[in-house]
């Protein structure tokens, strides 16, 4: 029959998947650690304070592209967070079994799988075309609007497992189901919601491709949310593209700055999250 | 009981649950200041029935009902608005259901605080005296910011009571309060049950035939969705008139 | 205690508000719906000029050039298929693997920090992932693997040189790098799943970890597993800012050359490249139908493992 017995195989098995495991966390670590290396050098003060130099000069920061994105992701988390949890709410404690109700969870669950760079799209046509400039604003509607349906699943989820005994003691009080529905059942949910928000915000800070077209980029402060403005991500890939050495470490500078961003908002949410039991044996 | 007014009349109270005829044209008055127990085997519609009187049957997809309930002679079922009939007629559970995210102490006044304009020490004072007259104060008075849920569920229940009794409701309605409580929390609760018929209304549904012999002062048997009989306690197990109360009582079914 | 009431509100009043809150919580949604909708719209309507020009050349021609007018897009569409289906192609068994070593052979510490890679590996930006490919990985890979190959097997066409370091063969592995976590948590969550009662049957038969995770723990995921594949798929396609990055940018691939090793184009890197310098109605129009093909692609492509994991859910057994 078999050549290599059954423990054999087992064990070759595990090693195998052992192996492909290490495979798959190595360019992990790599990025990470290439990240950190390069990038650590580039941030000091005048980094992350100041405009950037003069091209061909050295020296000079990224400030503006570190105000913008705080900019931008401020004026996406208005649209997208308030959207996407009345949206969540009235998927969860509206709507049980109603067309609408299937309409709009079909089409959250489509945009979760819309590629980023088509919401830039949609909103270069929509606002950028019709205003005729590059504006900060289309890139904060574009990334409202791919927080909205992370935001919208995370609210329902987490008020769908909210135990309906809760919802028929406060029905029998003769509490008015609108504050049942925020002041009772959301605020139980609100761990969920939180850590739905977090996610999706951490989501977004990573995403360029909605800005390439949006919000561009700019060399100086911010001068107001009808104008292009620079941001950490899109630093990144035009000075990464660009071939110059101060650009390029530059940018491994702002990778930096956005690894740190993201992996934060992770481990924040783990740490807020119960956690879940993994594995069979 | 022919001297004590009727809290409240029932009149052709007919439930239905899709195609379901969960009750059948039910009439009954309900006295005042006195605990009724509404006993019979289960899926006998006494859940069905008493959710009817706080309207809390139409919430589930598919129910229908008619007939009339009348409180003091107004018809809950119609004649005044729907969170107005919860307010004056309240109702326990049979599994706790405090609020996991207020306190002890904002559970009680819930009702109230949610829905008004009240100031803390109205609340405060509300709450203290709600959560004394089930008997729960001396227990939970140094614990009053931790969460409803963090308590025994006995006390938990206790809790829901006083949440309940914070409205100041004209009826309570149980449905089988003691059922997920170990004997000394059900005995407890028993004592307060029997204490509460000077205040208001009780109807209170159990399983458990000598619970009702215990403290209820009237009893409704149902069996099948009917009303099969409703009379002084002491007369449903001393001499019942229909046979079928007799064997349900003496254990031969349900 | 009677003057506590008076401080409630009247029901009609809250009557008033259930109703409004309620208009309001239909009107957000069915923004989001009609949000969705214009989407659509405005992509079907910004590509007719292309498509009117063109007809189906747009998709068949294999000739860009804007000055003259020509839009072919064909090596852009395939660089999109071909670089994701190979991404994924090579995701599948390590994603397969890390998730069976998960949850039959990890240790409980190990298991928590490998959760956390899972995740870090999804949420580091693909801006950076581009930047690690362009400036470090690139020239590694030229030098180590694409060159030795082209000098040993260069004859076969896919393998032919010359070695450019981007190339669809770059983009294609950190493609793969990306779709990794997509399947693997999803398939550790399935694998984690398997009914107890199963798998302690077949082990307490003593069957071997490997054993049981074969013949119960995937046939039981199979459907589940198939679904995040698809995910995954999904994924690459979209994908834009690594592609861009480290593809090279250029329709050499695959009809001047055929090799792995050449630069391409997808549809996403295209449009991140020229829609800032596209003038003309139809250079627009023309990026306009690229993306309205790749919405509908991604979407059918992710509605079809919905629908997988829909059906699932409504089964039991395998």
């Amino acid at each position: 029959m078999a050549i290599i017995s059954r423990r054999g195989k087992e064990r070759l098995i595990k090693y195998l998947c052992f192996l492909v495991t290490t495979v798959a966390v190595i360019p992990l670590l790599w990025i990470i650690g290439e990240v950190v290396v390069n990038g650590v050098s580039a941030i000091n003060l005048e980094f992350l304070t100041s405009l950037p130099a003069p091209f061909g000069e050295s020296g000079g920061g990224i400030g503006n592209a570190i105000l913008g994105t705080m900019i931008i992701n401020a004026m996406a988390c208005l649209f997208g967070i308030p959207v996407g949890i009345l949206t969540g709410m009235h998927l969860s404690e509206y709507d049980l079994t109603s067309r609408l109700g299937a309409v709009v969870r079909t089409v959250v669950e489509s945009l979760s799988g819309v590629p980023s760079i088509i919401f830039g799209i949609f909103a270069y046509s929509l606002i950028v075309l019709t205003v005729r400039h590059y504006t900060a604003i289309a890139a904060a509607f574009a990334l409202g609007l791919m927080m909205i349906p992370l935001v919208a699943k995370a609210t329902e989820e987490s008020m769908r497992v909210v135990s309906n005994d809760i919802r028929e003691a406060a029905t029998a009080l003769g509490i008015p189901k609108w504050i049942r529905t925020t002041k009772i059942v959301l605020s139980i949910a609100k761990g969920g919601v939180l850590t739905g928000c977090l996610l999706a915000f951490a989501r977004i800070s990573g995403e360029t491709a909605p800005l390439l077209f949006t919000s561009l980029f700019s060399f100086f402060w911010p001068t107001g949310i009808d104008q292009p403005m620079a941001s950490l991500q899109v630093l990144i890939y035009n000075y990464a593209m660009s071939g110059f050495e101060n650009w390029i470490l530059k940018a491994w500078g702002a990778s930096l700055l956005l690894v740190i961003i993201v992996v934060s908002i992770n481990v924040l949410v783990r740490s807020l999250t119960k956690p879940k039991y993994k594995g069979g044996a | 009981m022919a001297n004590n007014i009727a809290k409240l009349d029932i009149q052709n109270l007919n439930a239905l649950f899709y195609e379901k005829h969960a009750l059948k044209n039910v009439n009954v008055k309900i006295p005042d200041k006195m605990v009724t127990a509404v006993i019979g085997p289960s899926g006998c519609g006494k859940s069905t029935f008493v959710r009817c009187i706080n309207r809390m049957h139409e919430l589930v997809p598919g129910a229908k009902v008619s007939g009339k309930v009348l409180l003091d002679g107004v018809d809950v079922y119609g004649g005044m608005d729907v969170m107005d009939v919860r307010r004056k007629i309240g109702m326990v559970f049979q599994k706790p259901n405090p609020f996991p995210n207020m306190s002890v102490a904002d559970n009680v006044v819930a009702g109230l605080k949610l829905v008004g304009t009240h100031s803390k020490k109205e609340l405060a004072e509300l709450a203290e005296e709600r959560l004394k007259s089930v008997g729960l104060w001396d227990e939970v008075k140094d614990e009053l910011k931790k969460s409803g849920a963090s308590l025994s569920g006995g006390q938990q229940q206790r809790l829901c009571i006083a949440r309940a009794l914070a409205m100041n409701p004209e009826v309570i309605l149980m449905d089988e309060p003691t059922s997920a409580l170990d004997p000394a929390s059900t005995a407890k609760l028993e004592e307060l049950v029997k204490k509460l018929k000077n205040e208001i209304s009780v109807v209170i549904i159990t399983h458990n035939v000598s619970q009702a012999a215990r403290i209820s002062d009237c009893t409704a048997f149902f069996y099948l969705g009917e009303l099969v009989e409703f009379d002084e306690t002491r007369n449903i197990f001393e001499h019942p008139k229909n046979p079928l109360t007799e064997r349900y009582i003496t254990g031969r079914f349900g | 205690m009677d003057m506590l009431f008076m401080k409630t509100k009247s029901s009609r009043f809250f009557n008033i508000q259930d109703s409004l809150f309620k208009y309001v919580l239909i009107g957000f949604s069915i923004l989001v719906v009609l949000l969705f909708v214009i989407l659509f719209y405005m992509l079907i309507d910004r590509s007719i000029p292309s498509f009117s020009a063109n007809g189906l050349n747009s998709i068949t021609g294999t000739v860009w050039d804007s000055e003259k007018g020509l839009f072919g897009a064909l090596p852009a569409i395939a660089g999109t298929l071909i670089s994701a289906l190979i991404a994924t192609l090579i995701a599948i068994p390590i994603s397969l693997g890390m998730a069976i070593y998960f949850t039959e052979y990890a240790p409980q510490r190990i298991r928590s920090v490998l959760s956390l890679f899972i995740d870090m590996l999804a949420a580091i930006p693909s801006v950076i992932y581009g930047i690690w490919g362009l400036w470090v990985i690139s020239p590694i890979v030229k030098t180590y693997i694409q060159q030795p190959i082209v000098g040993s097997i260069g004859f076969i066409p896919i393998f032919a040189g010359p070695a450019y370091g981007l190339s669809i063969f770059l983009a294609s592995m950190i493609l793969a790098i990306m779709v990794v976590p997509i399947i693997s948590s999803l398939s550790i969550e399935l694998l984690s799943s398997t009914p107890s009662s199963l798998r302690e049957g077949l082990i307490s038969l003593g069957a071997t970890k490997w054993e049981t995770v074969r013949h119960v723990g995937i046939p039981f995921a199979r459907l589940g597993i198939f679904a995040a594949i698809i995910l995954g798929l999904g994924r690459a396609l979209g994908e834009t800012m690594v592609v861009t990055m480290a593809i090279g940018n250029s329709y050499i691939w695959p009809f001047q050359s055929p090799s792995m090793f050449a630069p391409a184009t997808t549809i996403t890197s295209k449009i991140a490249s020229e829609l800032y310098e596209a003038t003309s109605t139809l250079h627009i129009s023309s990026l306009m139908e690229l993306a309205l093909i790749l919405l509908v692609v991604t979407i059918l492509i992710n509605s079809v493992s919905r629908v997988i994991i829909n059906r699932r859910s409504k089964r039991e057994y395998f």
